[in-house]
């Protein structure tokens, strides 16, 4: 029969405890990610027939769709949990950085947004002579709720209209202006 | 019963009348411009802007004007003001961009070959000193210039914040100043023009001790254009032991190759898809 010395029962012990704080991490970020709200892929869709001078190829099209998507999603989780690392990738320049100090912002106010039951309908109106800029318009219609805490103080469906400025990086597109207008 | 609706009307009127004075907006705001919201009612209440960059959450007294500072709403787009006593009000409006500060311009290639159809575009923004897209329509002139000419001018009408141009590039290699312009804003860009490729190639050859030694004329494009230094000139020899090929860059104008072997040769020059002409020459005595 093997007994344990009081050393080692108190290190099983804690190995136990980190053990069940990780799988409640793991649990807690699980349920989070779960909870981030997801943009079906039919809720984007993008009309390219009038952009110009360059046309839009049937890969470039489905790539600005994945990642414009993919963009929203994320926009979505960092304003939801007021976490900058979704912003990381997706969006750069102006954009990043608006969208980084309203994440900022939401943090000290103690606020956050809710996008809610997003859908995008995009139109390509510029595409450049050698593909390194595209200009989208975005009718977005959403559910935008506002949170003090637990509260919500606003809660409102809104079709709002943005002019998006879009660059290939180097493994997807990402978003480098997103300027909502209140028409086209 | 008619008046008791009508009542019931008046009376859902003014309550919505009276809700949507509590908070008054202005319809749009210039970025970076100061604001006022006017608040009805009395006593006190937690007020929020949420907008692009900005998330505050402030206390304000109602019936009192709120003061939004223009370092808040320097970022054009959509914004949210929230007040907040027993129940919330909200409204909504725009910043837009302010006059064009900066001109973003993007010009391809940076090195294009002469003569090329449309082979040079440039595309450009006009930003805000807050780094707004200006959507609001303008003219753009576009100009290149050589040393001493002027090869291109255009005037753009500028929509939806973006305008551009194509054009070929000229006729004669050196460098190329692109200009964009938007009132008294503007962006330059430089464009190498360089040789297009070699026109008229031409070697001469002879026997030597070693073998052959052969060398190009000055080799230019179809412009006249030295091409430049370091361009691969391929030379092949056909002799009675089978075919070898030498490379050779062009230095200072011209490549040189030697080639081995005693035998009789046939000795041709290319340079890309360019093919100059063949030299025979005999067997060493």
């Amino acid at each position: 029969m093997i007994r344990e010395t009081g050393k080692a029962s108190r290190l099983r012990g804690l190995m136990r405890g980190a053990a069940v704080l990780a799988l409640a991490l793991a649990g807690s970020l699980c349920s989070r990610a779960a909870d981030a709200p997801q943009i079906q892929k039919d809720q984007v869709q993008l009309d390219v027939s009038k952009a110009g001078p360059r046309a839009v190829e049937s890969l470039t099209q489905h790539g600005i769709l994945r990642d414009y998507g993919s963009a929203w999603t994320s926009l979505a989780h960092a304003l939801e949990f007021n976490t900058l690392d979704p912003l990381d990738g997706p969006f750069v320049g102006t954009a990043k950085k608006w969208l980084t100090e309203r994440v900022l912002g939401q943090q000290r106010s103690g606020l956050r947004s809710r996008y809610q039951d997003q859908s995008h309908k995009l139109q390509a109106i510029f595409y450049a002579p050698e593909g390194d800029v595209i200009e989208l318009h975005d009718t977005a219609e959403y559910r935008l709720q506002v949170l003090d805490g637990a509260k919500a103080v606003h809660d409102e469906r809104v079709v709002v209209h943005y002019v998006v400025l879009m660059t290939p990086g180097a493994d997807r597109w990402v978003i480098r202006q997103l300027q909502a207008v209140s028409q086209f | 019963m008619r008046r008791l609706l009508l009542l019931c009307a008046g009376a859902v009127l003014l309550a919505g009348a009276s809700a949507g004075q509590e908070l008054r907006v202005p319809p749009s705001v210039s970025a970076g411009e100061d604001a006022t919201i006017s608040t009805a009612g009395s006593g006190q209440a937690t007020f929020y802007v949420v907008g692009p960059g900005v998330a505050s959450k402030s206390s304000v007294n109602l019936g009192e004007e709120i003061q939004l500072h223009g370092q808040d709403l320097r970022n054009a787009g959509h914004y949210m003001a929230i007040v907040c006593s027993s129940t919330c009000q909200s409204a909504s409006f725009y910043v837009i961009a302010a006059k064009p500060t900066n001109l973003s311009f993007l010009v391809h290639p940076s090195r294009v070959p002469v003569g090329q159809e449309n082979a040079v575009s440039g595309v450009a923004l006009p930003f805000d000193t807050f780094h707004n897209l200006v959507l609001s329509p303008a003219e753009v002139n576009f100009t290149m210039n050589a040393a001493n000419a002027a090869l291109f001018s255009r005037s753009v009408h500028m929509q939806q914040g973006i305008g551009w141009f194509r054009t070929s590039s000229g006729k004669t290699a050196g460098t190329v100043r692109v200009v964009a312009s938007v009132a008294d804003l503007s962006a330059r860009r430089a464009v190498q023009q360089v040789a297009s490729d070699p026109c008229n190639l031409r070697m001469q050859g002879q026997r030597t001790a070693k073998g052959i030694t052969v060398q190009t004329e000055p080799v230019r494009d179809c412009s006249g254009n030295p091409v430049s230094d370091g361009t691969i000139v391929s030379f092949g020899a056909v002799t009675a032991n089978g075919r070898s090929t030498v490379d050779a860059p062009i230095k200072h104008g011209v490549a040189r190759a030697q080639i081995e072997g005693s035998g009789a040769a046939v000795v041709s020059v290319a340079s890309g898809v360019v093919i100059g002409n063949e030299l025979h020459i005999g067997a060493q005595q």
